[in-house]
């Protein structure tokens, strides 16, 4: 066993080692940015896996978080001017305080399980709607982002640069779920996850413990959302606030395996290999879409545990063939 | 004797690992997959353009217009200067997102492309165009109407078509004109328009621009992307019994709009729209009856032009509809070609220079000649266009008009 996480460990600080030596063998813009957009998912995936894979909060707004973050910083930058290496800091801070509006509502009246769900999903629509009705959001016309590539204003001239501070992103995200399952407020989350009633009667403070989930997430999600808004450089309330996004956070890690570390990464990374492979090949306009479909079926269908569910058990069938 | 019937040899198992690894195989096999420039004789054009998703209808006519240009061009030569060098097309789906819609500017890029040419949606002009800007590509907008494409001081976009600014300004001065013509029976206007960038922007833009025409704003009413019922809105609209609708919208919704006006009995002058998603050839020629006398203001081709003629012609003997998006994208080409045929040379700061210093023949189109100004071509112009008898006529202004408007229209 030991001998399994030391080589865990290892495959681990390989992987981020070829990680950071991607940009350097692969010279090619298009899939630098390719799996830019894949760590960047995986980040918001993550996100989401904190409040709905550790802590079983299901969550159908979770773009409410990212739509807040990206206003905050871009509000910041364009109206204040703070430089988005500020802003970005700005963004967490308010999508973890969005974390905690929608949590103390939420957790303090009780909703759980569908009822949670179907509140977020409430939530991430109340915010696109205002966000259209309000003028210091731009309302529909949004905001735009001045193209001025600089590290100051974390935009970059190359791919590269905005594959790194999505690795860095994605480092950070993984750390986080890496000390959740190895804390004791990742045990009660997941104590929490198991069954609330009986988490409780043990004397976690479920309220509590999904307050922290909920913030970090939104604090996460705020991160994400200046990301976007200085790689795009364009923000209005369907991007912000639209179910796309939730939908993508939410698809990435039940593909990849909820409640893991590595779920969301390798739900993303699948998932956009897949579209991007289909799109390449299949050139008539939407058939696509319809095999990216087909094959999310058959991994949903036949994966309930996610990618890394399967890796599992094959994992402890190896394991259980070396002890015989 | 009857064969046993074989077993599947593929379990429920073998399946999943297959389709995992298939997918791994797949995804590692496609490094290398986009196409490497084959030839140095072509001259890759870009088009990014939404041919899935809700503005499917509108991305696909633009991706056949862009097409249509690139296939006359290459009938007549290509680029001379080049060797008479082809356009060839490289087809990308922004699948209306911004992201999706700068990912395939880098595909397109390590593929070789030239110029581009899109994006329909202005959001994803904007992330496609900065994202071109990076290698200096020229980018040329086909459709897109937020005039921060060209205000951006980025050197490689140019627009053909007018921004929402010029546009607004260009149809409250046409209704001024129809109104007036007519004796001003018309004084109260509600704007009705979808909720993003195009719709919000020159909402905006018309009320402030109509009152300076005599007409009172009496309502905006927002409504999102997409809306399947208007009832609401449409009994809202009854009760300020406006003399003028005024709808800003895409497709889908301009014409269910509509349909739910008749369908409500809801009573008014004229209906006056802006860029209206929906006013083209398929709508005015699939409900004729719903379409008589509505108005729209756009981009339209010049009816007394022989080769507008002849293109429509063509167009719909192809099983098409000529609608603006055809011109536009049809243009757009023939702006870039125009460049590289100037510049002689795919470099892409000569190619940008040549665009910049463009004084192209609008051809079919009711514009002057190309005049950029910071990538924005003054030399084209929105005119006024009305169903009448299940065809479009040009209503203003006067010197390209094929018919007098009807206004205000007949009760229903």
């Amino acid at each position: 066993m030991k001998s399994l996480k030391s080589r865990n460990g290892l495959l681990c600080l390989a992987g981020l080692v070829l990680a950071l030596l991607i940009p350097q063998i692969i010279d090619n813009n298009f899939y630098i940015d390719v799996l830019t957009l894949v760590l960047f998912s995986a980040f918001l995936g993550q996100s989401w896996n904190i409040l709905g894979g550790y802590a079983g909060q299901f969550s159908f707004g979770g773009v409410v978080f990212f739509g807040t973050g990206a206003y905050a910083s871009s509000i910041l930058f364009r109206s204040f001017g703070i430089d988005p290496w500020i802003g970005i800091f700005g963004a967490i801070a308010a999508g973890a305080a969005m974390g905690a509006f929608i949590g103390f509502i939420s957790f303090r009246y009780g909703l759980k399980g569908s009822y949670f769900a179907l509140i977020t999903l409430a939530f991430a629509e109340f915010f696109r709607i205002i966000a259209n009705s309000v003028e210091f959001t731009g309302g529909g016309v949004g905001i735009f982002i001045d193209y001025n590539p600089s590290l100051t204003q974390l935009q970059f001239d190359n791919p590269a640069g905005y594959y790194y501070l999505a690795l860095l992103m994605t480092v950070i995200s993984l750390l986080i779920a890496w000390w959740l399952e190895r804390s004791r407020f990742g045990a009660s989350l997941v104590a929490i996850r198991e069954n609330e009633e009986a988490a409780e009667a043990l004397g976690v403070n479920a309220f509590r413990c999904k307050m922290y989930a909920i913030c970090i997430a939104g604090a996460m999600g705020g991160a994400a959302g200046t990301f976007y808004t200085q790689k795009f450089l364009y923000l209005d309330p369907p991007i912000a606030y639209g179910i796309g996004t939730s939908v993508e956070m939410l698809l990435v890690t039940i593909v990849g395996g909820l409640g893991t570390i590595f779920g969301p990464l390798v739900g993303a990374f699948v998932l956009h290999s897949i579209n991007e492979v289909a799109r390449h090949y299949l050139e008539a306009p939407g058939l696509s879409m319809i095999v990216y479909g087909l094959i999310l079926i058959g991994i949903v269908g036949f994966l309930p545990n996610g990618l890394i569910g399967l890796f599992r058990r094959r994992q402890k069938k190896m394991a259980g063939g070396d002890d015989a | 004797m009857t064969k046993k019937p074989t077993k599947s040899t593929i379990s429920r198992r073998s399946f999943v690992a297959g389709t995992t690894a298939g997918a791994a195989v797949l995804a590692t096999t496609s490094i290398g997959f986009p196409r490497m420039a084959r030839a140095e004789d072509t001259v890759k054009i870009g088009l990014i353009h939404p041919v899935t998703g809700f503005l499917a209808f509108p991305g696909a006519q633009l991706r056949y217009g862009s097409e249509l240009a690139i296939a006359d061009i290459n009938a007549a030569g290509g680029v001379k200067s080049m060797g008479g060098a082809k356009l060839e097309a490289l087809l990308g789906d922004s699948q209306t997102k911004p992201q999706i819609g700068a990912a395939e500017v880098e595909k397109m890029h390590e593929a070789g492309v030239h110029a581009f040419s899109g994006c329909y949606q202005s959001a994803v002009g904007i992330a496609a165009s900065a994202a071109a800007a990076k290698y200096n590509i020229p980018f040329s907008i086909d459709v897109g109407v937020s005039d921060t494409l060209v205000t951006r001081g980025l050197e490689n976009v140019f627009r053909m078509m007018d921004g929402y600014g010029r546009i607004a300004k260009d149809a409250a001065t046409n209704l001024g004109l129809i109104n007036k013509a007519a004796g001003s029976p018309a004084k109260t206007v509600v704007i009705v328009h979808e909720e993003s960038l195009f719709g919000t922007g020159t909402a905006k833009l018309m009320g402030d621009y109509l009152p300076e025409q005599g007409l009172e704003v009496v309502e905006v009413i927002k409504h999102a992307n997409p809306t399947r019922n208007f009832d609401n809105i449409a009994l809202r609209i009854k009760s300020m019994n406006p003399d003028i609708v005024m709808p800003i919208n895409y497709p889908g919704e301009y014409v269910l709009l509509a349909r739910t006006l008749r369908q409500q009995r809801v009573d008014f002058a004229a209906s006056y729209s802006v860029l209206g998603g929906g006013f083209n050839f398929k709508f005015v020629q699939e409900m004729t009856d719903l379409a008589e006398n509505m108005i729209d203001v756009n981009h339209w081709y010049d009816p007394n032009s022989a080769f507008g003629q002849e293109l429509r012609r063509r167009v719909e003997a192809d099983g098409k509809f000529f609608t603006m998006e055809i011109y536009t994208a049809y243009n757009s080409i023939r702006l870039l070609h125009d460049a590289f045929e100037r510049a002689a040379t795919t470099a892409p700061e000569a190619v940008n220079a040549a665009l910049a210093s463009s004084t192209m023949d609008p051809l079919f189109m009711p514009y002057g000649p190309t005049r950029m100004v910071n990538g924005q071509n003054m030399g084209s112009r929105a005119v006024a266009i009305q169903a009448q008898n299940g065809d479009v006529q040009l209503i203003s202004p006067t010197e390209f008009a094929s018919a007098e408007a009807v206004f205000p229209r007949p009760k229903v």
